[in-house]
């Protein structure tokens, strides 16, 4: 594989004129096309968001220029990159699909899943050979409205994932997703994964930067769809480049008695703002998510969560923990709603900061919105700095400051790595954690 | 202002130019919308003051300096040395 140069010359920007040319070179259904505009208008109209709303306060986007990042076209960006890739390691998997720029540019699955029906690969080609199930779920659970960054997701989403699992069918073995991007590239990827009454599938995400110190933008949806009885485990590892900016809306629906696992892991980018939620829309529904953060320098990022019951008798549980150094920052606003009649809810969410420097800040926020009689609804919070007592410990035992602090952080994330079931992203996970650790003198 | 992605306060005080980061260390937003009154400025969201000369916090809720960069004007341009 070789590295790109800057594929983005002479492609079109973020505006009217860039939407049209990109809008023409497409081969798009027509109600794709139309639900496209209709979101690129409500791009054009809106603001970007207001920095004194809530989800927003905590943010700056004064930094961030869209004029500086450049569309990527299905027809342009072809070349594989050389971005490193962590959660394939020893792991033995049934179909990978990898994208560059947010294009898909190679995919794969075995035979005998393609001979009982599923469907995974590249959400571009699927909607236009598939038009009748992509219409159905496509853009269902993320609203265009939310924010100008949804706008325009859904408007100019360039390619991304779909996995359809048909009924009653178990994918035992991964499935792998791994996306890339070139110095100062443009990603608005979206991510469909469907899987109907009984069906079971495990899919990794990964997305890294070509260097370290890249620099871009990610603009992208992610929308898990789970039928009755259906089983996903999902795990996600953000590890851009530090000099990109990140935004997502993520969304789930998780249908009667299915069970949702997702893993959220973000190491990479300058500034991420995701929001994520999760809706309980049938009885039994069960949703376990856990979120690891781990920032150095002048990271910012931000989690905004909602865990909606819509249903009785659901269970949801949420785990957040984020290591702060140096003069990073993150901000974690988690809600539990209970709609009126979800009685029985169990819900639970937790956010846990470890600060290793002084000038790092962690804003952590939990909340509970309940309208139902019957429930059972707790939250907490920690912050605090390690104990440098701790270390000195480790470094009297012969173990260097940098050993000392990875020792203590592996620990702090056990309680993740416990929750999570496949051995091989537990490893994944464990590397990427040592990486951040900043080197001590 | 921005300076290499980061965002400072550049005010010119009695003919003398000082840089000061622009975070409230309170709740961490932007000071630069803030009011100034002789050699402070408040921060707009919770009226946290802070020295312009200094970064010290003058008033609550802020209870921590923000970062002061070290300033060389030159043949009439501004030159700010940021602060880690």
């Amino acid at each position: 594989m070789s590295a790109v140069a800057d594929q983005n010359v002479g492609l079109g920007k973020f505006d009217r004129h860039g939407f049209d040319d990109f809008l023409a070179k497409r081969i798009d259904p027509t109600w794709l096309s139309d639900a496209r505009k209709a979101a690129y208008a409500e791009f054009e109209t809106m603001g970007w968001p207001n920095p004194r709303s809530e989800n927003w306060m905590r943010s700056d986007l004064r930094g961030f220029r869209i004029e500086k990042y450049s569309i990527a076209h299905e027809t342009e960006t072809q070349t594989k990159l050389d971005a490193p890739v962590h959660l394939l390691e020893g792991v033995e998997i049934a179909g990978s699909v990898r994208s560059a720029n947010g294009i898909v540019i190679s995919e794969e699955l075995d035979e005998s899943l393609k001979a009982k029906g599923v469907l995974f690969g590249s959400l571009s080609r699927l909607s236009r050979e598939k038009p009748e199930l992509v219409k159905k779920y496509l853009h269902t659970l993320i609203d265009s409205s939310a924010d100008r960054f949804a706008a325009l997701q859904v408007a100019m989403w360039s390619d991304g994932y779909l996995l359809y699992v048909p009924r009653n069918v178990i994918i035992e073995k991964p499935l792998h997703i791994h996306a890339s991007m070139t110095e100062g590239g443009s990603d608005l990827s979206h991510t469909l994964v469907i899987l109907e009454e009984g069906a079971e599938a495990t899919v990794l995400t990964e997305c890294s930067s070509v260097t370290e110190q890249g620099s871009g933008m990610f603009c992208g949806g992610v929308e898990l769809i789970l039928g009755a009885r259906s089983n996903l485990r999902d795990v996600s590892l953000q590890d851009w480049g530090q000099k990109v900016w990140h935004f997502a809306h993520k969304r789930a629906s998780v249908g009667q008695d299915a069970t949702l696992q997702w893993t959220l892991a973000a190491m990479g980018s300058r500034f991420a703002q995701v929001d994520q939620q999760v809706e309980m829309v049938a009885p039994g529904a069960r949703s376990f998510v856990n979120g690891v953060m781990f920032t150095r320098d002048r990271q910012h990022l931000t989690y905004n969560t909602i865990q909606r019951h819509c249903a009785p008798h659901c269970t949801s549980d949420f785990l957040y923990k984020s290591v702060l150094q140096d003069r990073s920052r993150t901000v974690w606003r988690g809600m539990i709603k209970v709609d009126e009649g979800a009685d029985k809810t169990d819900g639970y969410q937790r956010n846990d900061n470890l600060m290793l420097s002084d000038a790092a800040r962690a804003d952590s926020i939990p909340g509970l919105e309940i309208k139902a009689d019957d429930v059972r609804c707790t939250h907490g919070s920690t912050s605090g700095r390690v104990d440098e007592e701790l270390i000195f410990y480790a470094r009297s035992r012969g173990f260097t400051r940098q050993e000392a602090i990875l020792m203590i952080v592996t620990g702090f994330f056990q309680q993740i790595f416990d929750r999570i079931t496949i051995e091989s992203v537990r490893e994944a996970l464990g590397k990427a954690i040592a990486r951040q650790v900043r080197q001590y003198e | 202002m921005e300076v290499d992605d980061r965002f400072v306060v550049v005010t010119l005080i009695e003919g003398e130019v000082y840089c000061i980061e622009d975070l409230c260390t309170h709740d961490g937003g932007t000071l630069g919308d803030g009011e100034v009154e002789g050699n402070c400025i408040a921060c707009p969201r919770h009226g946290a003051k802070f020295d312009l000369r200094t970064g010290n916090a003058l008033t609550m809720p802020a209870t921590e300096a923000t970062l002061s960069h070290e300033v060389k004007v030159e043949d009439g341009k501004v030159f700010v040395q940021l602060a880690n």
